[in-house]
């Protein structure tokens, strides 16, 4: 006798719902009775109309394993069409990222300090950030973590790269049309709320384990977030007076875009690429879990073997890794900002 | 019109800012004032019933307090405001009907525009600024250059083409507002407050560069400007707004001498008379034999004032280009200096 038989015999459906006697393997409950020993339960234990509990008072509605089974089943139904869209728009990923992965790992330690040093300092012109990034990186050959921080530094950059690409042009649509905008806004919203756990899970399914795109997708997913966001504000804020003067003079679309928007909207743009490479780095520690190299898997070794000096080595690799990008990307930012509202 | 056709002419111009301006249109027209629209409709009466002629080579000065629509009415010739219905005719041809790649044209080779925040590109220098309207027009670079280094010189910036807009004072920035305009080299500038952000000096410069500029280069201005000394200095033609339409327009002297109403007298009450009215515009036809001396058309009365010495008695005799136009009695000027003022008589 279940608790809401009197419902189903109150709307007459008996009759539908004995029709089929559930087949369906019994719960623990089920057979904590069958054996004689249930617990009698107090008056007030009511259960929710879930639909476990439902299905006990009529066997045709399904019970909620069934619900979860269906959604596997279902997700599992649609993967190989999914996969076969999405493996060759995503195999140019994997590729980008088993080639930088391959440079920065095997080409000798002094190449890739030299190349790195001399792109910050094309990128910020500044001494004192050159000096820090030399230190950081002698300091992870020094306590050889070399290897594992280039592989963090190649993915990020990588993670970057395809972010700015996407992301960029998203956000210029975005900012021009407001219906966009709204569609694309709660978008935004879930992929940087959503816990990095959750959106592991169907990446799991749908790429092979092993392969790189697996983890360059989900930190290039929680990354994007900030360049869109940027851009698409930064070329709102742009000053209406020097848009109506592009207008003034006959400017078409592209060129506004090209000659006042963009180049006035550079610093916020600047700026969403900073928090992006600082997304991306707090994503390929959590990415280790799913295959990505780098500082990541001595962390997770850290914590899975409780071997407390790993981890905290490589924890200590990532902050002065973190410390490197950000300051060097911020260092960029403000040159950019210099140089446009330049005061000798 | 006497004078030969106009260079832009305006005819029934009505702007109303609103979701369905066209369907209130009709109320306008049947007269409904700003704020009746407002309160019905929930529609703002931008302008009404605009009917203004702007001759080739002159500078045509649209003045009136802040919302009077001088605004709106300046970005309706280059359309980056649409009508809601009328007639803006450039050279013939009806603005409005334009297409949009027709009138990106038009904008690049028929009228350039000044702004009141100079509206500059921060990230580039004076010259790459000044060179914007040729770049836009695909020149190439040299024209660009030379274009704008010439046009700089003349605005009195040569020397500064390195420099970055944010290195400037304000006048300066304007400066090189100016010439990005007139390196467009178009037939038609058009001046949004141009001179309102500047402080009084800098503007009394800026405004002798513009006439020193227009003696030379005979464009046709349209000067927007809430300053009447300003309107007064520069006009050729003056078109005063209120409330969106059109109160009085016609040569300055003559608005300033018979003003049309109550609204107006109030606005030219406060000027300096001797200064502004023209000795030409006061001058009766040739009467008398003898005078007191002989006085230039174009002075204004306040060098004749100083001439004769506060004398009222004598009459002087009005020249221009060597030949007698007429003559002027004292005691006229001294009418002419007091405002007519309907409105503090009948109080």
């Amino acid at each position: 006798m279940a608790t809401y038989d009197w419902f189903f015999n109150a709307l007459g459906l008996r009759d539908w719902c004995d029709a089929s006697t559930s087949e369906a393997p019994m719960s623990m409950a089920d057979l904590l009775a069958e054996t004689g020993n249930a617990v009698e339960e107090p008056f007030y234990a009511i259960p929710f109309p879930s639909l476990d509990a439902l299905n006990e008072a009529c066997g045709q509605i399904t019970q909620t394993r069934d619900v979860v089974k269906g959604l596997e089943e279902g997700f599992l139904a649609i993967r190989p069409a999914l996969r076969t869209i999405l493996d060759p728009i995503t195999q140019p990923l994997s590729w980008m990222l088993d080639g930088t992965l391959y440079l920065f790992t095997q080409a000798p330690w002094f190449l890739i300090m030299a190349m790195l040093l001399l792109v910050t300092w094309y990128a910020t012109r500044s001494v004192s950030v050159m000096l820090f990034n030399a230190f950081c990186l002698s300091f992870f050959a020094f306590v050889d973590h070399f290897e594992p921080a280039m592989e963090t530094l190649a993915v990020i950059l990588v993670c970057m790269v395809i972010s700015a690409i996407f992301g960029i042009p998203i956000g210029i649509a975005m900012s021009k049309s407001n219906r966009l905008q709204r569609m694309v806004i709660p978008v935004l919203d879930l992929l940087q709320t959503l816990p990095t756990f959750v959106y592991l899970i169907p990446l799991i399914f749908l790429f092979p384990i092993g392969e790189s795109r697996l983890y360059g997708i989900a930190i290039t997913l929680y990354a994007i977030v900030p360049i869109i966001r940027l851009t698409d504000l930064g070329i709102r804020l742009v000053d209406q007076d020097v848009i109506e003067a592009g207008n003034a003079f006959g400017m078409n679309a592209r060129q506004k875009l090209s000659k006042v928007e963009l180049p006035l909207a550079l610093p916020n743009i600047m700026a969403g690429l900073n928090q992006t490479i600082m997304m991306s780095l707090a994503m390929v520690v959590i990415a280790s879990m799913v295959t990505a190299p780098g500082l990541g898997v001595l962390v997770l070794r850290g914590i899975r073997n409780l071997e407390l000096g790993v981890g905290l080595m490589a924890g200590i690799c990532i902050v002065l890794l973190a410390v490197m990008l950000d300051r060097t990307s911020k260092a960029a930012l403000s040159r950019i900002d210099r140089a446009k509202s330049k005061t000798s | 019109m006497l004078e030969n056709t106009p260079k832009v002419k305006l005819r029934g111009l009505f702007k109303i800012f609103g979701a369905d301006d066209k369907s209130v249109l009709p109320h306008v027209q049947d007269g409904m004032g700003k704020e009746e629209l407002l309160e019905k409709h929930k529609h703002v009466l931008g302008l009404q019933a605009i009917d203004v002629d702007m001759q080739a080579g002159e500078i045509t000065v649209v003045m009136g307090l802040s919302g009077s629509g001088k605004s709106t009415l300046i970005r309706h010739l280059n359309r980056l405001i649409e009508p809601t219905a009328g007639e803006i005719v450039v050279d013939g041809e009806d603005v409005t009907q334009l297409s949009q790649a027709d009138l990106r044209t038009l904008r690049q080779e028929k009228m350039s525009m000044v702004f009141q925040k100079f509206a500059l590109l921060p990230h580039r220098t004076v010259q790459q600024n000044a060179a914007m309207s040729l770049e836009v027009r695909g020149m190439d670079k040299e024209t660009q250059d030379t274009e704008a280094r010439k046009w700089l010189e003349r605005v009195g910036l040569g020397g500064y083409e390195d420099h970055y807009p944010s290195q400037l004072s304000g006048g300066m920035q304007q400066r090189v507002g100016i010439a990005r305009a007139l390196t467009a080299n178009t037939d038609i500038m058009l001046m949004d407050e141009a001179f309102s952000a500047l402080d009084p000096l800098i503007r009394t410069d800026m405004q002798d560069l513009l006439l020193e500029l227009q003696l030379e280069l005979k464009k046709t201005i349209i000067f927007i400007t809430h300053d009447l000394d300003e309107a007064l200095k520069l006009a050729d033609h003056l078109v005063i707004l209120k409330d969106g339409a059109v109160v009085q327009q016609g040569e300055p002297q003559g608005i300033l001498l018979n003003p049309a109403d109550p609204y107006i007298e109030d606005f030219v009450s406060d000027i300096n008379r001797a200064r502004v009215l023209r000795i030409r515009s006061i001058t009766n036809p040739l009467k008398s034999k003898k005078f007191a001396g002989d006085v230039e058309a174009d002075d204004n009365l306040e060098s004749l004032i100083a001439l004769s010495e506060g004398d009222t008695a004598l009459t002087y005799r009005v020249m221009s280009d060597g030949e007698p136009i007429g003559e002027l009695n004292m005691r006229d000027l001294v009418k002419a200096l007091v405002p007519r003022i309907s409105s503090t008589q009948a109080a």
